[in-house]
């Protein structure tokens, strides 16, 4: 009866959020007091199995954590077939160009595999964030500029090894 | 035609239906709850001026409730600060029945020295001769107001210094004196209303008592606008303690396909308000020195200047009305005001109403021209006949305050509804 109070579901809830969001790459570096800034702005989503989570040519907006779940991402084929790129898992993060602001079209599509649960974390809160509190968004914007440079890095290797491997007399 | 058909056709029109149900739903109960609508909006409103304060406070390591007691508290301190001042300034009883025999007087005789009349305050010159039949009411209607009612002129009677044995004090008493003048006037007046036709002038005799209002008392009225008002306060903590709550619950309400859409659109709300709130408050700013340093140099005292500016710049948030208040504070200056120290030569007391109006022009031409295009710039974007419809409908539904809120409503909705197309374009969902 004289013990400690107990902790409300909300608080619950956020504390859980707080601890998956440390698990996130992009939000590694972050203090435990940032973080639950953070969980303070972040968008819980739901997303049922098949459902487009984000389509190819289409503006972003925001970038998504998958929190539950399987994310496929896609592509449109040459006979407008989808071919499957990648299959992406807790707590794996999509979509950081749309968060920056880049105003670039989607050149890829992410579909539910069965239900998902996804954190999305909005450019126009991103720009909020910056506003507020610019220590706390600087440091989320240069981990999204080292993945994404990270990203471009592979893409580049990726290039070169299909290049490579199409004319192997060129390679030095 | 097939059961597939016939399902999607009845499915269209029975959204049809339930979306016009809601509309009617909507507008009956924004009609219903209108006398809240205000209180709410300026309290949110307000908090939202504030957040960036909190914001800052946060950012600085205070605890977030800490920040909000700490702005509530500087609040209560301002408006205690403000009372005591305006109490301060306020004239004693006394003192305001020798205002308004002091400005009534000075009424009189620039009006008689404006308009040439002669002693019987019916013939006057060119001027006179045109403008008589619209100047005379108005002008005897501020009479009326200025006027003292019989108790008025017992008590001023009463006050005035006596000398030995109860005899007036020796020498002139200019007040006494303005108050015969004016109650010469006034008689003048009423015998002129009695031989003109009735719609002529609405002068009252001097002494007759003020017509009487039949309503609300005075305390019954100051209780109905505490209890509609006591929600704004409500409104402003709550919406200053929420940390994107509503944000999120709103946009947890939209569909998957709609979320990123709705961000969109609500960063687009922000982004306008916030614009519109932080050019507003510099072009207030700016208009408000502006017509207090042109006040300056045609004379007027410093303390007053201050006391217009400010007064101008808080009302400049509804559209033209920073333009009324300067110009009837300034005249209202001029008309009381015995002696000023102008920084221009050809500024004298016969001229200085004209002065203040040249003054006022200036620094509206100014708002228009310089600080509107620079400070506000596309942050509105509206016609200014939308502006007009726009405070003029706002003042007939809700008053004063329908004024002040006029023109960010129609912000909003202007943002809203050319945010959402664009949106929904752009995702490929119309």
């Amino acid at each position: 009866m004289f013990g400690p109070v107990p902790d409300t579901a909300v608080a619950e809830k956020r504390r859980s959020l707080v601890d998956f969001l440390k698990q996130v790459t992009l939000f590694e570096d972050l203090s435990r007091r940032d973080l639950r800034r953070l969980a303070r702005i972040v968008h819980e989503r739901d997303y049922h199995d098949s459902e487009y989570i984000c389509q190819e040519g289409q503006p972003g907006a925001a970038l998504f954590v998958v929190r539950r779940g399987l994310v496929e991402v896609v592509r449109r084929g040459s006979s407008s077939t989808e071919v499957p790129l990648a299959m992406l898992e807790p707590p794996a993060s999509f979509e950081e160009s749309a968060a920056t602001g880049t105003e670039s079209v989607r050149w890829f599509s992410a579909r539910a595999r069965g239900p998902v649960s996804l954190l999305a974390l909005g450019k126009s809160d991103l720009d909020a964030l910056s506003v507020n509190f610019p220590p706390l968004a600087n440091k989320v914007l240069m981990k999204l500029a080292g993945i994404m440079a990270i990203r471009f890095q592979i893409l580049l290797d990726a290039q070169y090894l299909k290049e490579s491997g199409e004319h192997p007399e060129a390679t030095p | 035609m097939t059961l597939a058909d016939t399902s999607s056709r009845a499915g269209t029109v029975f959204k049809s239906l339930a979306a016009a149900a809601g509309v009617v739903l909507g507008a009956y109960l924004v009609w219903g709850l209108r006398s809240l609508i205000v209180p709410v909006a300026v309290g949110g409103l307000v908090a939202y001026i504030c957040r960036p304060v909190v914001a800052r406070l946060e950012r600085s390591r205070v605890p977030r409730g800490v920040a909000i007691a700490l702005l509530l508290f500087v609040f209560v301190l301002g408006a205690l600060f403000i009372v005591n001042r305006i109490r301060a300034v306020m004239p004693s009883d006394t003192g305001a029945l020798e205002l308004r025999i002091r400005a009534l007087y000075t009424l009189n005789e620039r009006y008689q020295a404006l308009m040439g009349l002669d002693r019987s305050l019916t013939r006057g010159n060119r001027i006179y001769r045109w403008v008589y039949g619209d100047l005379d009411p108005l002008v005897d209607r501020v009479r009326q107001l200025l006027a003292l009612t019989p108790e008025e002129h017992a008590q001023f009677v009463a006050s005035r210094p006596r000398g030995a044995r109860g005899a007036p004090a020796a020498g002139p008493d200019r007040l006494v004196e303005y108050h015969r003048a004016n109650v010469d006037t006034l008689e003048q007046r009423a015998r002129t209303a009695l031989a003109e036709p009735a719609t002529r002038s609405t002068v009252r005799p001097p002494g007759a008592p003020p017509p009487t209002s039949v309503g609300q008392t005075p305390l019954a009225a100051l209780g109905d606008i505490v209890s509609t008002w006591i929600i704004s306060p409500l409104v402003f903590l709550f919406l200053l303690r929420d940390t994107g709550e509503i944000k999120r619950g709103l946009l947890r309400a939209v569909p998957n396909r709609l979320f990123e859409p709705a961000l969109n659109v609500l960063a687009d709300l922000d982004r306008a308000l916030g614009d519109y709130m932080r050019g507003l408050f510099l072009e207030c700013c700016l208009l408000g020195v502006t017509v207090g340093l042109f006040l300056t140099i045609i004379g007027v005292p410093l303390r007053w200047t201050i006391a217009i500016g400010i007064f101008t710049g808080a009302s400049n948030v509804v559209p033209y009305m920073g333009f009324a208040a300067a110009l009837l504070s300034g005249l209202a200056y001029a008309l009381l005001a015995e002696d000023i120290r102008p920084l221009l030569p050809m500024v004298s007391s016969e001229n200085f109403a004209i002065w203040v109006i040249v003054a006022v022009a200036l620094a509206e031409l100014l708002k228009n021209v310089v600080y509107e295009p620079v400070v506000l710039g596309g942050a509105v974007n509206l016609h200014p006949l939308v502006v007009v419809i726009g405070v003029l409908g706002g003042a007939t539904l809700f008053g004063p305050v329908g004024m002040l809120l006029a023109i960010p409503t129609i912000t909003v909705v202007k943002v809203l509804v050319s945010s959402t197309a664009r949106q929904l374009k752009a995702y490929g969902l119309i």
